[in-house]
């Protein structure tokens, strides 16, 4: 799902490292700082998750993890993977430096979509809860590779042409990563509910205060 | 304080951390099978260009585009893949060459072969494909041998030579994939908790100054 450089039309990269920059502004105004080591692990979760193949399908695809941040971190999404994808066309050469918002855009708007659509149902009873962390997996990397066609369409491609190869060439990994959002969802529940947007606070633990002075 | 805070939301993340673990230990166990970036390796053999594609998971670019152009950009030529992910194609002009790859859903890979390469194989031997026929007058009983020309022994030497070093070329081109090692992953999570740190020290930083700004009061 990285866009390589040299690819995309200057106005495309243009507005997508715009449309980046204002989604990373906000999502670090929302992201305080209690919430960075979750973050932190979350980037590194997503710098990691690439490099994990799924040998099936048609093409090279890995999974993206783009739903479970989404869920948790809602606009702070966009700061974890800008960091992320930096890292990865730096170090891995995935991608590019100049399609670094593009890239960003595809995977970090269709997480904070997610969040909007599926945060509140995944704190409910199992039986909506469960559907909908799945869901949320599958969709954002559903619209990711819609982004993928809407990003290539400005410059030569067919956007239906190059949208349905996307999207054919990710059914593996939707299951896969709604799977996977789903496990991590039911994890949570479990362990540390108030990571999840959906929960009401009354079931949350209170962190206990801060004594001053140590 | 700082440490306060921070131990606190550790706390919070003791058990990602123990799947993110376990997430990486995934990575490691995978090892090779990795994607997702597409590449173009091209090298000179004879007359003829040979190309191969992939992903940088191993799996070849199947009908993927492969446009060469010249240093000026100029397009000179332009052919698919085969299933295997390879492509070759006569040299159409010496200059240096710019075989791009694009593969498709974005992935777009570039190779340049330069003219000095284009040069040593090619070139001095259109020249001497016309020269005279070696030393007739030293071994004139063994006629049949003399008739090879200096020119043909070149080419016949070149052949050996090219199928002899085919798969060492296969191998030299394979060795400049360069693959995520394990140090590139460690290397990026160890930048993700520096900007841990960065964002850390200036919280403490606020959180010290509002501290101060209390006492003065």
């Amino acid at each position: 799902m990285h866009i390589s450089e040299g690819i995309l039309s200057g106005p495309v990269l243009i507005s997508g490292i715009a449309l980046a920059a204002a989604g990373t502004a906000i999502g670090l105004k929302k992201l305080d700082y209690d919430r960075i080591p979750r973050a932190a692990i979350l980037s590194a979760a997503f710098f990691v998750a690439s490099l994990i193949h799924v040998p099936i399908g048609p093409s090279s695809v890995h999974l993206i993890l783009n739903g479970i941040i989404g869920l948790i971190l809602g606009w702070g999404a966009f700061p974890v993977i800008l960091v992320a994808l930096t890292l990865q066309a730096m170090l891995f050469q995935f991608g590019g430096i100049t399609t670094l918002g593009v890239n960003t855009m595809i995977m970090a708007l269709p997480a904070v979509f997610c969040y909007y659509l599926f945060g509140r149902l995944v704190g409910k009873r199992p039986h909506i809860a469960m559907p909908a962390a799945f869901a949320c997996g599958a969709l954002s990397v559903f619209f990711g590779a819609v982004m993928v066609g809407l990003a290539l369409t400005f410059t030569e491609e067919n956007f239906l042409k190059v949208s349905y190869l996307v999207v054919i060439a990710h059914l593996p990994v939707m299951i896969i990563e709604g799977i996977i959002t789903a496990f991590c969802v039911a994890f949570l529940r479990k362990v540390q509910p108030d990571m999840l947007p959906g929960y009401s606070k009354q079931t949350s633990f209170t962190p206990s205060k801060e004594t001053a002075g140590d | 304080m700082r440490t306060n805070s921070l131990t606190r939301n550790c706390m919070c993340c003791r058990k990602i951390v123990g799947f993110m673990l376990f997430m990486m230990a995934c990575v490691v166990w995978a090892g090779p099978v990795m994607a997702h970036r597409a590449i173009i390796f091209a090298w000179v053999e004879g007359e003829k260009i040979f190309t191969e594609s992939k992903f940088s998971g191993g799996r070849p670019v199947k009908q993927g585009d492969i446009i060469v152009y010249d240093l000026e950009n100029n397009q000179l030529l332009k052919g698919k893949t085969d299933d295997k992910g390879e492509f070759s194609f006569e040299i159409p002009k010496r200059t240096s060459l710019k075989i791009v790859l694009i593969a498709g859903m974005g992935h777009r890979g570039e190779w340049t072969i330069p003219v000095s390469e284009l040069e040593d194989v090619a070139g001095p031997q259109t020249e001497i494909t016309t020269s005279q026929k070696i030393a007739p007058k030293k071994a004139e009983d063994q006629e049949e041998t003399c008739d090879i020309t200096l020119g043909e022994i070149r080419q016949i030497v070149e052949q050996a030579l090219d199928k002899r070093l085919k798969p060492v070329m296969k191998i030299l081109v394979e060795s400049r994939e360069n693959r995520p090692t394990f140090r590139d992953i460690v290397g990026g999570i160890g930048y993700i908790l520096g900007l841990v740190g960065v964002a850390v020290y200036f919280n403490y930083r606020r959180k010290l100054a509002e501290m101060e700004g209390k006492k003065t009061d």
